[in-house]
């Protein structure tokens, strides 16, 4: 078993870093999703042994993760902070801490090179860090979590402040590391980042874990939320009737005179029913978007429904 | 009756730790040493190098006579072993912790099975590697400002004095940074006023847990004084004690030791990590 968590919760005073998550991971890429603040780098902190529950026991790789030299071993991390020293060059820092990890100087020299290589920076290796570009910075900080080849690659805001080329090519290298058979944990506050990368997701929110699945569960869960649709269509009077008439919408406000705001518990079937329609001819539909699509209003919902409220 | 195995899991994993760190030490002092040649803190050292023997030659100048050979012992020894010694550790062991955490670069070590103490040690054996030379060029300077009658005794007294100070307090301010990083700085000098200032003039108890009550009965005892000015009264017994200058030697390498393994093992067992979550 790659992670096994066991009612762990973390406290930091009164203040709930982690609350009461229980879980298990099989082997394989695994996204851990959720809000600024809803719990993320702590429980990475847990998994990285750098923290110790308050409650509860987290096992990694089938063993203790507090100050466990054993696990750290077969651990990659790349955490969210920069945290990179500015006065020295890419290649003497990867293979600082590539030493640290239990390699002789010279293992550690061509283990660095490689994975410096591997995140195609070997022609700026020699510049010193404080001369990189922000791109540049996550290459180097993410050799340093594989330089080592770990069993478990852990990854906190990988993609956070890269420009799209940089993203891209952190995708590929990823997509080329998962698809070696490794094992990854990437945590992320922004869905579409990681949704490529795998098909495991973990929901978090205020410390607790909301939901996990597999992309089709995050679908079908992210369809039974209540939402707002807005419908860009020929006869919105007419429509809004009909899906007030069919328990489709709880609520609906016409906007000009070819837009209808819908709120709906029942996206799923709203989408159906406006396949059907268009399909049939019965409506001109020309737009439609949900108005508040972003991770954060679904985990707002999802706090409502743990908390009774919806 | 159980006995228990020496090479049973936990202590080999143990013993295998230990040596992995002690392999990763060097790697750590190289690293730190390379990272340590600006220009300011080469300035800085230059300058607390020559504060002693400048001061001294502008007291030699000012003084109508030369001040006796003990006099001058103690003036090298508190500005040498004490001040220059003391302010070259504390600012390069103190904030060996909390400079990483406020860099955020103690992640990258902490998730590390070398890390942690391995750093801890590189970055006490840079701190002592940079503050011992100066400490010595600073005693050395200053004992050949002054004629006295034995300059190479004065030289090796004043040299044996700095490394002792250089290792034992490095040890001990590093043990601060790592008990309050937050405020190491502001931890270290009030424990230093306290305890190695005044505590320490203090003929009880208390001053045998100081450094500098140790440095100041091996002076005493290296430079003779206690044939010369006290004859062994009592008053200087209470004071200075009559155990030998090996005895202090031990003590204090003793204490560095101490202070080392009590760093590390809270190193060992609490957390750093800078990211604390603010969840509601």
């Amino acid at each position: 078993m790659l992670l096994e968590l066991t009612n762990v919760t973390r406290l930091y005073g009164t203040v709930i870093g982690v609350n009461d998550i229980t879980l298990s991971l099989a082997s394989g890429a695994h996204g851990l999703l959720g809000p600024n603040g809803a719990g993320k780098t702590t429980l990475l902190n847990l998994i990285t042994g750098q923290l110790s529950p308050t409650i509860g026991s987290v096992r990694v790789l089938g063993m203790p993760s507090r100050s466990n030299p054993n696990l750290l071993r077969r651990l990659g991390y790349l955490p969210s902070t920069e945290g990179m020293y500015a006065d020295v060059s890419a290649i003497e820092w990867v293979t600082y801490l590539t030493r640290l990890q239990g390699f002789n100087s010279h293992e550690a020299k061509q283990l660095a090179l490689q994975a410096l290589d591997r995140v195609d920076l070997t022609d700026q290796m020699h510049r010193n860090i404080s001369t990189f570009s922000r791109g540049m910075r996550q290459r180097t900080r993410l050799a340093q979590a594989i330089a080592h080849e770990p069993e478990l690659l852990i990854l906190d805001e990988p993609f956070s402040g890269l420009d799209p080329i940089a993203r891209y090519s952190m995708t590929k290298l990823l997509e080329g590391w998962i698809s070696e058979g490794r094992s990854l944990i990437i945590a992320s506050h922004v869905l579409h980042e990681i949704e490529s990368l795998t098909r495991s997701f973990l929901l978090l929110g205020s410390g607790r874990l909301m939901a996990s699945g597999s992309t089709n569960d995050m679908n079908e869960l992210l369809a039974e939320l209540p939402s707002e649709v807005r419908i860009r269509v020929n006869k919105p009077r007419e429509l809004a009737a009909e899906l007030l008439r069919g328990g489709l919408a709880n609520a609906v406000k016409l906007i000009g005179d070819d837009e209808v705001s819908v709120s709906t518990a029942l996206s799923a079937q709203l989408g159906r029913f406006l396949s059907k329609a268009v399909t049939e001819g019965e409506y001109f539909v020309s737009e439609v978007h949900a108005v508040d699509d972003s991770l954060q209003n679904v985990f707002n919902s999802l706090m409502k429904i743990h908390r009774g409220s919806l | 009756m159980s006995v228990v195995n020496a090479t049973s899991p936990p202590v080999r994993s143990f013993i295998n730790l230990l040596i992995g760190t002690i392999q990763r030490i060097p790697a750590v002092v190289w690293f730190e040493w390379r990272r340590a040649f600006t220009f300011s803190r080469m300035a800085w050292m230059l300058a607390l190098m020559a504060f002693p023997p400048g001061l001294l030659l502008m007291v030699r100048t000012a003084a109508r006579d030369a001040p006796r050979d003990e006099v001058i012992s103690i003036l090298i020894f508190i500005l040498s072993a004490c001040v220059v010694c003391m302010m070259s550790v504390f600012l390069w062991a103190t904030p060996a912790l909390s400079s990483e955490l406020e860099g955020r670069s103690w992640v990258y070590l902490a998730v590390r099975p070398y890390g942690p103490i391995s750093v801890l040690i590189g970055k006490f054996i840079v701190s002592v590697s940079w503050a011992i030379p100066v400490g010595v060029v600073s005693a050395t300077l200053s004992v050949l400002v002054f004629s006295t009658q034995s300059p190479a005794h004065l030289i090796a007294v004043q040299c044996g004095l700095v490394v002792l100070s250089c290792l034992a307090y490095s040890a001990l301010f590093l043990l601060i940074g790592v008990i309050a990083p937050k405020k190491c700085m502001v931890a270290g000098i009030i424990y230093t006023i306290v305890f190695e200032v005044a505590f320490a003039l203090i003929p009880a108890a208390v001053n045998l847990l100081t450094v500098q009550h140790r440095l100041r009965c091996l002076l005493v005892r290296w430079m003779d004084f206690d044939k010369v000015i006290a004859n062994r009264n009592p008053v200087f017994l209470s004071y200075f004690g009559d155990e030998s200058s090996w005895w202090h030697v031990g003590v204090l390498l003793g204490m560095t030791l101490a202070y080392l393994v009590a760093a590390g093992v809270i190193l060992r067992y609490r957390e750093f990590t800078a990211a604390i979550e603010t969840v509601t």
